[in-house]
């Protein structure tokens, strides 16, 4: 290949099955660096299947994937380990760990890059620039007074944040966020799009955000991506997406 | 809405079937229900007995106590510190083997448990390494939850020596099977989302198991060890019964001697440690799960000042200080917990034990016999063995086991019509001034009858549970005569407490979404209950009752040793003529019913997808 940049994902003519359903359908994507994409379509689509596959957490079971350039299914498993550790996911419960605190779910973002000592460590007794690190995420993110308490104790919105701060402690090449806004009202949903967009600006992240509000898609992110029925059915700059497209990804007979 | 046809009678079908069950108990334990021997003399004991409740005894009832005998007050007090003592001691020993089993027992922290990746070669092996000893563990797990603790401990008296430390050992192995079964639940159940996130990011199953699955394990594990505690606690003034000195002994004793008041005092004191034992761990369960309120941040933020003020909850850490200053104390300080083991002969001891154990067939000729002669007289009569065992369960091994699962099943059934007639009472879901806030608000004395009965049917469920069902049960073969329905009565009435508790809680975290919907369309309490809570809460009100019956089975296997025919008479009695070997096949059939049970609970849990 002549190329000198790898794409961030390159996936093309992925099917994904689960027993008889397929969720994902000869699916092609190309994804570069610095983007911000926007999944949408109906629920059960394949949205939260597609982010998975994109992550390196599913293998597909037909079509070829690259992630970052690698193949995640020639790698052994300290190699895929150190893959996923450049690729920050959340999912759309978040799965924080109820009980701990704050930053006691900020530092297992950086797992993937410690040994079981470390990660101990960091759980226990986190070093001074560990804290430090931590608490200027935290700042970023806006949540820096709840560093030290408990993640139950905290609202819908700020608990996104501390998912959003554990991503970014994984110091990762790309953020994978499956319906981020769909739990939250109109204002903090835009609210999180702008901090989420903001920081992959500054960090020059790759981000692949899927979600169900179009008017908010079109407004934070350049370029869309309609699923339907595990098929892409619309891919393309936002002006591109029109009245037609829009009403046919979300026509009912979609809604198994 | 076809399925939610479907369910409905389901449910109906259920009901029914544990009805009809219970008629099929009833019919085959027969109407005596109280032997009526001597005339009028049963009625009269059970008059006394009730009417010393009103009047404990708080000095010795008997006249003629020896010279320099320690006052009665004083010996019960003895009692309940030793009580205390070894229940302490087991669960110092029960948490850390639990944790382990469970830890083995569980498969969320193998290496490449990932849906991706070439696993390599030894990865594999080592899975496989990992899956037998996960198999081992849970076997162990099985096996040593499935033999009650006072049957071990007979085991062990008999095997080891009378010393408390081998009572200790016998509660510890039971405790810890059940508490591993719950850890290893606990871990593969909880907090899959955050362990997988962890994952996705590179971390090992490991690091997440560290990371998450301990942390969000942590509460119900410890709420779990606590309420083992208070079992702890009463099977520890249970062993009384079979002659190790704590609370129970000076029950049976007063009992003996017809000292009724001195009985009472004992039962109160009893029954107030363990209801003090679960306020306790409802205290300490609320505090973890609600977590404590941080310092006020004066001047600048920064990480320093975050972390000085940050939240920390010093009376958790204190109990938890105090519960290993507990441990320490019960362990060293008192009388030696292994006096009566320096017997010299300890060897040859165990050895005749194993001689006994072994099936009379295939006994050695020499008591004292070498492992190689064992082997030897064991491999030539094996085909005998077989014959030995089918004797005995052909009589009596079959119909005492039929009648134990009889029992229990009565038992429970019983039980669990008292707590569902109850529980609309007693549950804090309904039993309020105004549940859900729709009800309109109640005049002020229909409102305090309402709290009223629901305090006093609440405070009933933990009475009700604080007294071991073989104290229960004692008392009433001893009051009502030797027949099977005094024993389905203190199972009953033991389980109608825990039940009522368990329900309870159902009830309480239910979504208030539908019986709150029936509220506001009008409906009353026992509408609301019958329509909304019950039918909603249903699944894990069957999972309770399962989950009951198979402690019920437990259970009833040691009543029968109060002298009525089941496997705990036949276990007695073997043990009393030393025929261990007759003794360790009873207790295993015992344990082959409870086994069963509990693959079927399992199976019965995954079809519901419900965790405990
Ligand atoms: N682990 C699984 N097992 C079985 N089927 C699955 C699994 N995950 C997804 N599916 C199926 O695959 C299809 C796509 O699911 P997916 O979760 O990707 O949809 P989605 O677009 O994220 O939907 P939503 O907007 O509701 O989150 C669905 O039909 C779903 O039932
Ligand atoms: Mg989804």
């Amino acid at each position: 290949m002549f190329l000198l940049m790898d794409s961030v994902f390159q996936i093309e003519g992925v099917t994904r099955r689960f027993g008889a359903v397929e969720a994902l359908r000869g699916v092609d994507l190309r994804v570069e660096e610095g983007e911000r994409v926007a999944l949408i379509g109906p629920s059960g689509c394949g949205k939260t299947t597609l982010l998975k596959v994109l992550g390196a957490q599913l293998a597909p079971d037909e079509g070829s994937l690259m992630v970052l350039g690698k193949d995640p299914q020639g790698l052994d498993e300290r190699g895929l380990r150190e893959l996923r550790s450049a690729l920050a996911f959340i999912p759309q419960d978040l799965g924080l760990v109820q009980n701990t605190r704050v930053i006691q779910n900020v530092v297992g973002g950086g797992f993937g890059k410690r040994s079981l000592l470390g990660a101990l460590r960091d759980l226990l007794l986190p070093a001074l620039e560990e804290r430090q690190r931590i608490f200027e995420l935290l700042e970023r993110v806006g949540i820096a007074e709840k560093m030290y308490d408990r993640v139950d104790s905290l609202s819908g919105g700020q608990q996104q944040r501390v998912a959003v701060a554990r991503s970014l402690y994984q110091n990762p090449q790309a953020l994978l966020a499956d319906e981020p806004i769909s739990a939250v009202d109109p204002a903090r949903a835009r609210q999180l799009l702008e901090l989420l967009v903001g920081l992959c600006e500054e960090e020059k992240l790759t981000l692949v955000v899927s979600m169900h509000q179009l008017e908010l898609a079109r407004e934070f992110f350049p370029r869309i991506v309609g699923l339907k029925a595990g098929e892409v059915l619309f891919d393309g700059a936002v002006e591109s997406l029109g009245a037609e497209e829009e009403k046919n990804l979300y026509e009912l007979d979609s809604i198994g | 809405m076809k399925a939610g046809l479907r369910l409905w009678t389901g449910r109906r079908l259920v009901v029914l079937l544990a009805l009809v069950l219970f008629g099929y108990c009833a019919v085959h334990l027969g109407p005596r229900v109280m032997v009526l021997g001597e005339g009028a003399d049963r009625f009269s004991t059970i008059k006394k007995f009730l009417g010393a409740a009103f009047v404990p005894a708080l000095v010795d009832q008997s006249p003629n106590m020896p010279e320099g005998a320690a006052p009665f007050l004083v010996r019960v007090g003895e009692g309940l510190v030793r009580t205390f003592r070894y229940a302490v001691v087991a669960m110092s020993l029960a948490v850390p083997l639990g944790i382990g089993l469970g830890f083995f027992g569980s498969s969320a922290w193998w290496p490449g448990s990932v849906d991706y990746g070439r696993p390599k070669l030894w990865r594999r092996v080592v899975r496989g390494g990992l899956r037998v000893l996960r198999w081992s563990c849970r076997g162990l797990i099985a096996l040593m939850r499935s033999v009650h603790e006072l049957i071990w401990a007979m085991f062990f008296l008999s095997a080891i020596g009378d010393a408390p430390v081998t009572a200790c050992v016998a509660l510890a192995l039971p405790f810890a099977g059940t508490l591993g079964k719950v850890f290893s639940e606990l871990v593969d159940e909880e907090g899959q989302e955050a362990r997988s996130v962890l994952m996705a990011g590179g971390a090992t199953p490991l690091q997440a198991f560290v990371g998450v699955l301990i942390p969000q394990a942590f509460p119900g594990l410890l709420t779990y060890a606590l309420y083992r505690f208070e079992c702890a606690l009463r099977s520890s003034a249970v062993l009384g019964f079979i002659g190790i000195e704590t609370l129970g002994l000076g029950i049976r004793r007063s009992f003996e001697n017809l000292y009724f008041r001195e009985v009472w005092t004992q039962l109160f004191v009893l029954i107030i440690v363990i209801v003090v034992v679960d306020r306790i761990g409802a205290r300490l369960r609320a505090r973890l799960n609600r977590g404590v309120a941080r310092k006020q941040l004066a001047g600048e933020l920064s990480e320093a000042a975050l972390r000085r003020t940050a939240p920390r909850d010093w009376m958790m850490r204190g109990a938890g200080v105090f519960a290993l200053l507990l441990v320490m104390l019960s362990w060293n300080v008192g009388a030696p917990l292994a006096n009566g083991l320096t017997g010299v002969r300890q060897e040859e001891r165990l050895a005749r034990f194993v001689t006994k154990l072994t099936p009379v067939p295939a006994r050695p000729a020499d008591r004292l016999a070498g492992w190689e002669e064992r082997r030897e007289a064991w491999s030539e009569n094996q085909g005998e063995v077989g014959a030995w065992a089918w004797a005995l369960w052909k009589k009596p091994g079959a119909k005492a086991l039929g009648n134990t699962v009889v029992i229990a099943t009565a038992a429970v059934v019983l039980a669990g019509i008292g707590a569902a007639l109850l529980l609309p009472l007693g549950t804090r879901a309904l039993a309020t001034a105004e549940p859900f806030g729709l009800m309109g608000v109640a005049s002020g004395w229909r409102r305090r009858i309402r709290l009223w009965i629901g305090s006093v049917v609440r405070g009933f469920f933990v009475v009700a549970r604080a007294v071991p069902e073989y104290v229960y049960a004692f008392l009433l073969v001893a009051l009502l005569g030797p027949s099977a329905w005094p024993l389905v009565f203190a199972l009953a009435l033991h389980n109608v407490g825990i039940l009522g508790r368990l329900w309870g809680e159902v009830a309480e975290n239910e979504r208030p979404e539908a019986a709150g919907q029936l509220a506001r369309v009008g409906a009353s309490r026992g509408q609301i209950y019958l329509a909304g809570l019950a039918p909603t809460s249903f699944n894990r009100f069957l999972l309770f009752f399962f989950y009951r019956w198979e402690t019920c089975v437990r259970e009833a296997t040691i009543l029968g040793m109060l002298g009525i025919s089941s496997l705990g008479y036949h276990i007695s009695i073997s043990r009393n003529f030393l025929r261990y070997d007759q003794m360790l096949f009873y207790v295993l059939l015992g344990a082959a019913v409870i086994i069963l049970g509990d693959v079927l609970s399992d199976v019965l849990r995954r079809r519901l997808r419900l965790s405990r």
